[in-house]
């Protein structure tokens, strides 16, 4: 069997049981469950046109979210990726500074949510804020990791034909941190998303966090299921591009 | 050359009082048990490390740093960047050296077309031979035009045949050049076939144990292995070296003793 076959065939396996998943969803929605909590995919795709999406307000706050996780997920990876290349540059540095990273990291920042609102208030800017310190710290810990283990050999080599110190960096130290930093930026997406998600949710004035409140307390689970459908679309759109930036940068993988 | 170490205990005194005259153009070996300072030497005459007694001179001037434009290093292991094609690859080593112009391009596939390797020239390392790597190395430290090069053990992780080869295209292609050669190998007819001098090390600290001149003119043919003077030379080095390694390995097993 050829390659190419072969992976024409999982494909065809994958979609089957995508299909099948919706088709099963379909049926229980519609002979088991109760209406007001649950709803089936077709009801949820004629809500999705022209209810929910058609509603200009919550475009708006689709808008929003969209543009305070990208404000956040910029923010994480030019101060994540300045302070892990600060920090992984001296070996002081990276003794003093690192392990206080590591441990802010490993702090569950939903209980601090509050405390961002209170700062930040209502607005973007809390959520903003509380995106970039879910974001942030992926991209430092893994440009640090990303820094540490440069083959020696390409360091002396590039010496020895006269590279200075910052071309070192540019030309040796940077490429060989291309696979980690990638790591780092693709968790900083999902990350990010989440601290702007969970702080649109908490607040619910207004925007996603709104409207999930308003669709669930007036048991309209078809706007909410369609609601929360397009957030993870847009989700998976983020990451690919994510994905489709680092194959552009990996090509001498091969 | 003294490296102190953490503590007194691990102090290693790599190299000692090691004087050594080589003439432009002179192709030298430096051969000795493993251990026994030729890398440590290497680099200092490069300016990849400083010497914590003595001097070394290239051209009347004293070396302390990294001299690109009159060093050119070639190591064991390639160390052609990963993320760059082979082509790429040159034109970095000439920015780094200063020296990227508008002929580099051309200067860099002469020198690939030198050593059969023109076709590979937009290739990554990753889909090259260690051989063909090496091959390259090569070409990069001859492409970048300084008059000294430095290649320790240069062929030490290939097989026994592709070592032959490039040993024989090494001979024709620097006979052409006139260039000044510093040879690292543990190899005996490595040293005999290619070196117009052949520095024998102690074990460790490493002095000059012995200069023995192998008079025969470059490029040299593959026959010259077969010839008495060739036998002769290379018996000369192997009663000479043996004593050496025995004394290395006596030391280990000291060391090792004195520890257990
Ligand atoms: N940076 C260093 N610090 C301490 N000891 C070193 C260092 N570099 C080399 N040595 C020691 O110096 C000795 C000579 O090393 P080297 O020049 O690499 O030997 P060779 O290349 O002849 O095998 C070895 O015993 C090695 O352990
Ligand atoms: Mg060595």
């Amino acid at each position: 069997m050829s390659p190419n076959m072969s992976s024409n065939a999982i494909r065809l396996v994958r979609l089957l049981l995508i299909l099948g998943v919706i088709l099963l969803w379909e049926l229980y929605a519609r002979m088991v469950a109760t209406s007001s909590f649950s709803a089936a995919p077709s009801q949820v795709l004629a809500q999705l046109w022209p209810k929910v999406l058609g509603e200009p307000n919550v475009r708006f706050a689709i808008g929003i979210t969209l543009i305070e996780l990208v404000v956040a997920f910029v923010m994480s990876v030019v101060f994540g990726m300045l302070i892990g290349v600060l920090v992984g540059l001296s070996d002081i540095g990276r003794r003093s500074f690192y392990p206080i990273v590591l441990l802010l990291y490993g702090i569950p920042q939903a209980i601090l949510l509050p405390l961002f609102v209170l700062v930040f208030g209502l607005g973007p800017a809390s959520k903003i804020a509380f995106g970039f310190t879910h974001g942030v710290f992926p991209v430092i810990v893994n440009t640090i990791a990303g820094m540490r283990n440069v083959n020696p050999l390409l360091m002396r080599g590039a010496a020895s034909m006269g590279a200075t110190k910052f071309e070192q960096l540019r030309y040796v130290m940077f490429p060989h941190m291309v696979t980690a930093v990638f790591t780092g930026l693709r968790l900083a997406m999902t990350m990010t998303l989440l601290g702007v998600l969970l702080a649109e949710l908490f607040v619910s004035q207004g925007g996603i966090g709104y409207f999930t409140l308003l669709y669930a307390e007036t048991f309209n689970p078809a706007a909410l299921i369609a609601l929360v459908l397009t957030l993870a679309l847009l989700a998976i759109i983020l990451n690919e591009l994510v994905r489709m930036i680092e194959a552009r940068f990996s090509r001498w993988k091969e | 050359m003294d490296f102190p170490g953490r503590d007194a205990s691990q102090r290693v005194i790599a190299l000692d009082d090691v004087s050594l005259d080589i003439r432009k153009g002179e192709f030298v070996c430096l051969l000795g048990p493993s251990g026994c300072g030729k890398s440590t030497l290497l680099n200092i005459i490069g300016g990849m490390l400083e010497q914590t007694s003595g001097t070394v001179t290239v051209n009347g001037t004293p070396v302390s740093s990294p001299r690109p434009n009159e060093i050119a290093y070639v190591f064991q292991e390639s160390t052609l960047f990963p993320w760059f094609t082979v082509l790429e690859n040159f034109r970095l080593a000439l920015k780094f050296r200063g020296t990227e112009d508008a002929g580099w391009r051309d200067r860099a596939m002469q020198s690939l077309t030198a050593v059969g390797m023109e076709q590979f020239a937009s290739h990554y390392p990753k889909q090259l031979s260690v051989g063909m790597k090496q091959r390259i190395n090569l070409a990069r430290g001859i492409c970048v035009g300084s008059e000294v090069m430095l290649l320790d053990e240069p062929f030490a992780a290939l097989d026994e045949q592709t070592r032959m080869v490039l040993g024989e295209d090494l001979s024709i292609l620097l006979a052409r050049r006139g260039k000044t050669i510093v040879f690292v190998t543990h190899s005996l007819a490595e040293a005999v076939f290619l070196a117009d001098r052949i520095v024998v090390m102690t074990a460790r600290p490493g002095k000059v144990k012995a200069s023995i001149e192998v008079p025969e003119a470059h490029p040299r043919s593959p026959d010259f292995m077969l010839t008495d003077a060739f036998q002769d030379i290379r018996k000369e080095l192997y009663g000479l070296l043996r004593d050496e390694i025995r004394q290395t390995v006596a030391a280990m097993r000291q060391a090792r003793d004195a520890q257990a």
